[in-house]
């Protein structure tokens, strides 16, 4: 079926919305939402509600549209505002002292143990299994180095796109990649060191 | 092993785990557009009216203080200053010995 929706007009809507049109602002929110609630779930803390924590990141654009000159497509300035609010709650959490095998589902320590016994794929019936327990390492992480990391091997993002989202430079994002890479391969080895109970 | 070479735990954890897609809805939620607007317009407006206030307090304030720094300098701006030669001659050295 063909798309008879017609171009959103990005730079009409943002110049009603500096004159203070509400409907101007809705649609922009509508425009924006899918946008705002990507980000918001890959990188959402614990305890904190989706729909919270995108409020919070529109009512920032909002806040500080006025400062918006153009320089990068809005669509980045937004994911900026929300990569930086999410790492802002990520930082505010308190992360987990370790990761330990007891900590676990059943599923979850199955796959660990054999990704780190044998070199066979993990079946795709534990697919769910090892998005949880990827999750879990995250958690592990600082949280610049477990949004760099996660968009990299998760989201299979380039480094020029990171770049575009976060805003950092690309050395910056080399760095942390490689820092939450040590990070991992320590918490391998430690896995491989301590027994599945 | 590094973290990223295909056969390490983590990369076939993570192969594994972008198996699993997001089919959650991306739409906003009913109303969420229309309350967040109100919500963010009515925000800017209480900012603006905040600094409005404020810009007019200070306009009256500095008016007041001007006034107020006329009024209790008024003898002074009234009295006949020396004439701008007097005062050259005063501060000039030569001025004063060819004076005497």
């Amino acid at each position: 079926m063909p798309d008879d929706d017609p171009p959103f007009d990005l730079v009409g809507c943002l110049d009603r919305v500096r004159q203070r049109d509400q409907t101007a602002a809705r649609e922009l929110v509508d425009h924006l939402y899918p946008l705002v609630i990507r980000i918001v779930r890959s990188h959402l803390p614990r305890r904190v509600a989706e729909e919270d924590l995108s409020q919070e990141i529109f009512l920032k654009m909002f806040t500080r549209l006025a400062q918006y000159q153009g320089a990068v497509p809005f669509s980045h300035w937004v994911s900026r505002i929300a990569v930086t609010t999410c790492i802002d709650h990520l930082r505010a959490q308190k992360r987990r002292p370790e990761f330990r095998w007891a900590d676990l589902s059943e599923t979850e320590a199955e796959v660990l143990d054999n990704v780190l016994t044998n070199e066979n794929d993990v079946p795709a019936n534990d697919a769910m299994a090892a998005h949880e327990l990827v999750h879990k390492l995250f958690d592990q992480l600082k949280p610049d180095d477990q949004l760099v990391i996660r968009m990299l091997d998760l989201e299979q993002k380039t480094i020029a796109e990171i770049s575009a989202i976060t805003g950092w430079n690309p050395s910056l994002i080399k760095v942390r990649a490689f820092r939450a890479r040590r990070k991992l391969q320590k918490l391998f080895q430690e896995l491989q060191r301590t027994e599945r109970k | 092993m590094n973290a990223h070479q295909p056969n390490h735990p983590w990369s076939r954890l993570t192969h594994a785990a972008r198996q699993v897609s997001d089919d959650r809805v991306v739409a906003a939620p009913f109303g969420f557009a229309t309350r967040l607007a109100a919500r963010a317009m009515a925000q800017e407006q209480q900012v603006v009216s905040l600094l409005e206030r404020f810009a007019f307090r200070a306009l009256g304030t500095a008016c007041g203080l001007a006034l107020l720094s006329v009024a209790v300098n008024y003898s002074v701006l009234t009295t006949a200053p020396f004439s701008a030669e007097e005062e050259l001659n005063q501060d000039d050295p030569v001025a004063v010995l060819l004076d005497t």
